[in-house]
């Protein structure tokens, strides 16, 4: 396999997923870069066939390690987001609470809750526990709907 | 088309120009359109190392590439602007010989022998297997320049179609029959591309 296979086969969901992590474009394409470069000079994979978990990880290590740096996380407490006067809470609302969430929860919560994956892939690919991977979930979930009401 | 695509597409962009940047890219390839169909066109650091019939490169040829010059083999039309040009240009009828630096070196001396060999043979004119194995230091050896040639790997800009058998008839090529009659006609000034490329059933 050739690092342009690896490309052209895993790039569109691999963007779609920092997307969803990042919630903004820039963010997301400089995360998609750091993902390839770090695939790139890791390689070759760890074990063929499984290119795309071990871009999953790639991309969820490096969303981690981001947050870590930048220290943007934005408490919950200090969201107000269901405004009074306002009649209910809009998709915009639930995309500023996910952006809250510490990022192991919400690279759980989109793995899960938005694109669908099995408990055991999410384990792997934040390499926690498929009980821990739950917890993250149910976590982000708890959460949200605090953030929602 | 998918609403992400043209974000997927600039970030692609970027990450292959950063890639570049950083020493990582060692072969650039791209798909061309031709009047015989699409070409798979790759270019290493020294010149041109695939020219593939098809989207999507030929296995072999892209061990043989990753063997030589490691995985850092990525999209990039950029690299491929040269080739493509001239490719451009030939199936116009504007040029009769390339002028894009060919890179032969991980094909074995014999093979390379054969291709430059062939490399000389003019626009227009056609040569025997038997004499390109004799312009390569081997008469007897037209079996093995058949077989050399027919694992070409540029294909066009090493002009393997302009090579037949002795007996006059066409041998093979790697891009069916009918597109080694179209290259051969093109360069009698017999036939000129119809606007859009010949059409797929008859290449």
């Amino acid at each position: 396999m050739t690092f342009g296979e690896l490309l052209e086969r895993h790039e569109r969901e691999i963007f779609a997923y920092v997307l969803r992590l990042t919630g903004n474009r820039a963010e997301a394409d400089d995360l998609f870069q750091e993902t390839f470069l770090a695939a790139f000079r890791a390689w070759p994979p760890p074990r063929a066939g499984n290119e795309r978990a071990w871009l999953y990880k790639i991309a969820t290590n490096k969303a981690i390690d981001r947050v870590r740096q930048t220290r943007r996380v934005v408490p919950l407490g200090d969201l107000r987001l269901a405004a009074p006067e306002r009649d209910g809470v809009t998709l915009s609302d639930l995309a500023t609470a996910v952006r809250a969430l510490p990022t192991g929860q919400r690279a759980a919560f989109v793995l899960r809750k938005v694109e669908g994956r099995p408990y055991a892939e999410i384990a792997d690919t934040l390499g926690c526990s498929e009980e821990a991977a739950r917890s993250r979930v149910a976590e982000a979930m708890k959460k949200l709907k605090e953030a929602m009401r | 088309m998918n609403a992400l695509e043209p974000l997927v597409g600039e970030a692609r962009e970027r990450l292959v120009a950063r890639a570049k940047r950083e020493g990582l890219v060692t072969v650039g390839y791209a798909v061309a359109d031709s009047p015989l169909g699409p070409l798979w066109v790759a270019v290493g650091p020294r010149g041109v190392v695939n020219i593939h019939y098809g989207t999507t490169p030929d296995q072999r040829e892209l061990a043989r590439i990753t063997h030589a010059y490691g995985p850092g083999v990525l999209p990039d039309r950029r690299s491929c602007d040269r080739v493509l040009t001239e490719l451009d240009q030939y199936f116009a009828g504007r040029r009769r010989s390339f002028d894009v630096p060919v890179d032969l070196a991980p094909l074995t001396s014999f093979q390379q022998r054969i291709l430059a060999a062939t490399a000389r043979v003019p626009y227009g004119e056609l040569a025997t297997y038997k004499f390109v194995a004799r312009r390569a230091g081997n008469e007897q050896a037209s079996r093995a320049a058949g077989a050399a040639l027919g694992a070409n790997p540029i294909p066009i800009v090493v002009p393997c179609h302009r090579i037949v058998a002795t007996d006059g008839s066409l041998g093979g090529y790697a891009g069916g029959l009918a597109a080694k009659r179209r290259l051969l006609a093109l360069e009698r000034g017999e036939a000129e591309v119809p606007a859009g490329g010949w059409p797929p059933s008859r290449r």
